[in-house]
């Protein structure tokens, strides 16, 4: 059967299910978060070196790539944790009020929040990845006005990861 | 079909501005990562999530509404947050069958 053909240059591809796992180190109480394709999440407790890593939260989430149909590069976005809008920041702060001021120009603020590397190392993302990503979200707004705007973590999001600023599903059964 | 027809043929309550936005289909979830990944621009969403972050994931995907089922309310801010993006909020007190039956029948696919 032939493939249906996408009304737009990028598509979402490789969607895959798993887990953003949230963890802190025991010692100096550092957090980090990752993505894992588990089919259950990983909550054991295990040393890396002298540390100590245990779990912190979990939440359902999904990876994908985005495929430009006009040149057939895929581009992955496995670094990327999630996005968080402006709207579920706390009110006051850089995000929400930077965010807050484009929306009256109905252009909808979002930050790409990245995991760490394997080495402990915290990369943005590409500029080219997010001139992607805003691309794949802009042409597929109806209203000519609307706009979204996905930004790089200037802001140092990643650390607010549990607080469920981020558009992942985390709580999801507390419905709060 | 717009959001507005839907709202009065299926007597949800409206909780902000609701426009004559037109309704392209139906996505069902409760989970934001599943509608970035799923729901279509135009669809109506209907959901029991009442987080802010699925009004970050309807603006996202540009559905032309939320419908809250099992009668959800949503805080204030959400409510603020949905009129500041455009988005109308609804409400029911049926279940998401209910209303997916119910959509069904107005000729929503």
């Amino acid at each position: 059967m032939e493939a249906e053909r996408s009304a737009y240059r990028y598509d979402m591809v490789n969607v895959r299910p798993g887990y953003i796992v949230v963890e802190h180190e025991v010692q100096s109480k550092a957090m980090r978060a990752y993505f894992s394709p588990d089919p259950v999440a990983p909550i054991e407790e295990y040393r890396e070196g002298n540390r100590t890593w245990k779990h912190t939260a979990t939440a359902q989430s999904i990876r994908f790539s985005i495929r430009d149909a006009r040149t057939g590069e895929v581009a992955s976005f496995d670094e990327l944790l999630g996005l968080a809008f402006y709207g579920s920041c706390p009110k006051g702060s850089e995000v929400w009020e930077i965010g807050d001021l484009a929306q009256e120009h109905k252009v909808s603020i979002y930050v790409a929040v990245t995991g760490e590397a394997a080495d402990g190392t915290r990369g943005g993302l590409a500029v080219e990845k997010l001139r992607v990503l805003n691309r794949y979200f802009n042409e597929r707004l109806r209203d000519r006005e609307k706009k979204i705007l996905i930004l790089p973590d200037r802001f140092g999001l990643y650390r607010e990861f549990s607080h469920g600023h981020i558009m992942v599903d985390l709580g999801l059964t507390a419905m709060d | 079909m717009t959001i507005k027809d839907l709202a009065e043929k299926l007597h949800l309550k409206t909780l902000n501005s609701v426009a004559d936005r037109p309704v392209t289909g139906v996505y069902i979830s409760d989970m934001v990562s599943d509608v970035i990944a799923n729901a279509k621009p135009g669809n109506v969403l209907v959901t029991v999530q009442v987080h802010n972050n699925v009004i970050a994931a309807a603006n996202l995907v540009d559905v032309s509404g939320i419908i809250l089922t099992r009668g959800r309310k949503p805080a204030d801010d959400m409510v603020a947050l949905a009129e500041k993006a455009g988005i109308p909020v609804l409400l029911t007190d049926l279940n998401s069958w209910q209303v997916a039956s119910m959509l069904f029948e107005a000729g929503l696919r």
